[in-house]
């Protein structure tokens, strides 16, 4: 009985001790140097949607400080816009004229060659009171498109080689927002699954 | 009259195997038909994108995964049999799909009912690679999938090429690298309780991506918000 219980004992040990060693794995320093004191919260996924409701809130808005270039920004900058009137729903009023809307640029994308324009798509919209989700995820601004005359150009070039190959050459424009730009985020009060309560 | 049924018999032998091979096989494309549409549907709908969009499980081999093709901008996301083999899980498949949604999506707007912008795809691949890997997170994320998939499945399915100057592809450790830095920015959570930790495909990366993590950390530490030019 004995000997069984040691075999046992000894046949744990050697479990334990191969656990111990396969849990050995490479930890990611840069977070745990850099994240694990912060508070973080989990990002809450758009999973109890309903589009049965076919209503739709239209927010005007204007950058607070114009961006006159791609270059100005970098990706993860906050950003402020302000609503430019009021906004109601059903005859209520649910957000304030002048009121600042704390936004992000999400994602930077470069001028290219073949003239493809620059843009700055911006997200992230804190309306106080509203479901992030019942709102337009991002907006995006984009320079001027010269790929219009480029790719046109590029091929009435092609009987002329290589001529053509110097229209890639051409970058496109700028991405820029001005402060009186008007900016339009749309809400849709009703597209959670909540029995049809609405959602403010 | 016995002949005729051995004859007949034998040629019931013959037909049946092959009718249940082919039954097999069309239940088993099927399935993962059902799968793909169910995780496809699911990005569609928490990122609210109401452009049509399809999604096509296709058992022909296709030699470069992952590419930003024309039949992504013709608002069709393929995925194939040499892609479908590497997912290990739905955040794998959700990711490919993801980058597919963000190609064929940009084909709806601008002029031409979106053509231009399917042209300026085809046209700089490079630049809409890495755009579609972050947008490719966002998705995910609204939809419940993991982002840390994207990684995993970028580094099982993407080769590493010796140079990117003169490619029209990034180098693999690149998108890799950009992808982890917009994860950190934005979806921190999902590095402190990484449930990818574990996963050996992530080890991996972990160990391949020491440099451009040690790049990361230099331009937290100092605070600087210039691009970093990743390996």
């Amino acid at each position: 009985m004995n000997k069984l219980l040691g075999i046992l004992f000894i046949g744990i040990f050697f479990c334990c001790a191969g656990s111990s060693h396969a849990g050995e794995i490479i930890q990611d320093e840069l977070v745990n140097t850099t994240l694990l004191d912060k508070k973080i919260e989990k990002p809450e996924p758009f999973e109890n949607y309903n589009f049965e409701n076919t209503d739709v809130v239209e927010i005007k808005l204007a950058i607070v400080d114009a961006i006159k270039s791609e270059n100005d920004v970098y990706e993860g900058q906050p950003v402020k816009f302000r609503v430019l009137s009021d906004v109601h729903y059903k005859g209520r009023l649910i957000i304030k004229r002048h009121t600042i809307v704390p936004a992000k640029v999400e994602v930077i994308i470069r001028s290219g060659m073949n003239g493809i324009p620059a843009s700055i798509i911006f997200g992230d919209f804190e309306f106080e009171g509203i479901n992030k989700h019942l709102i337009s995820d991002t907006y995006e601004v984009r320079g001027q498109d010269r790929s219009l005359l480029v790719f046109p150009l590029k091929w009435a070039l092609t009987i002329l080689p290589p001529t053509g190959t110097f229209t890639n050459f051409i970058k496109g424009g700028h991405a820029r927002i001005k402060s009186n730009k008007l900016v339009k985020i749309y809400y849709h009060p009703k597209w959670l699954m909540n029995n049809g309560k609405e959602q403010m | 009259m016995i002949k005729n049924f051995i004859i007949l018999l034998a040629v019931i032998f013959m037909t049946v195997p092959a009718f249940c091979a082919d039954n097999t096989e069309i239940v088993q494309e099927q399935t993962v038909q059902n799968k793909i549409d169910d995780i496809g549907t699911k990005l569609l709908n928490s990122n609210k994108i109401q452009e049509r969009i399809m999604f096509v499980y296709d058992e022909a081999d296709k030699k470069a995964l992952l590419k930003l093709d024309t039949k992504m901008t013709s608002r069709r996301v393929f995925m194939y049999e040499g892609a479908y083999k590497f997912a290990d899980n739905d955040d794998e498949i959700a990711a490919f799909l993801a980058r597919g949604i963000v190609i064929a999506a940009k084909s709806f707007d601008g002029y031409f009912k979106g053509g231009l912008n399917s042209l300026q795809i085809a046209a700089s691949p490079k630049k809409y690679e890495v755009i579609a890997d972050k947008l490719a997170v966002d998705l995910m994320v609204n939809a419940g999938f993991n982002p840390l998939g994207l990684i995993t499945y970028i580094n099982k399915t993407v080769p590493q090429r010796r140079y990117d100057a003169i490619s029209n592809k990034n180098l693999a450790s690149k998108r890799l690298a950009f992808i982890y830095e917009y994860i950190y920015n934005k979806y921190p959570y999902f590095l402190v309780n990484n449930e990818y930790l574990e996963n050996e495909h992530y080890q991996n990366f972990l160990l391949n991506s020491q440099n451009n993590r040690r790049l990361l950390m230099k331009k937290i530490e100092t605070g600087s918000k210039e691009k970093i030019k990743y390996e």
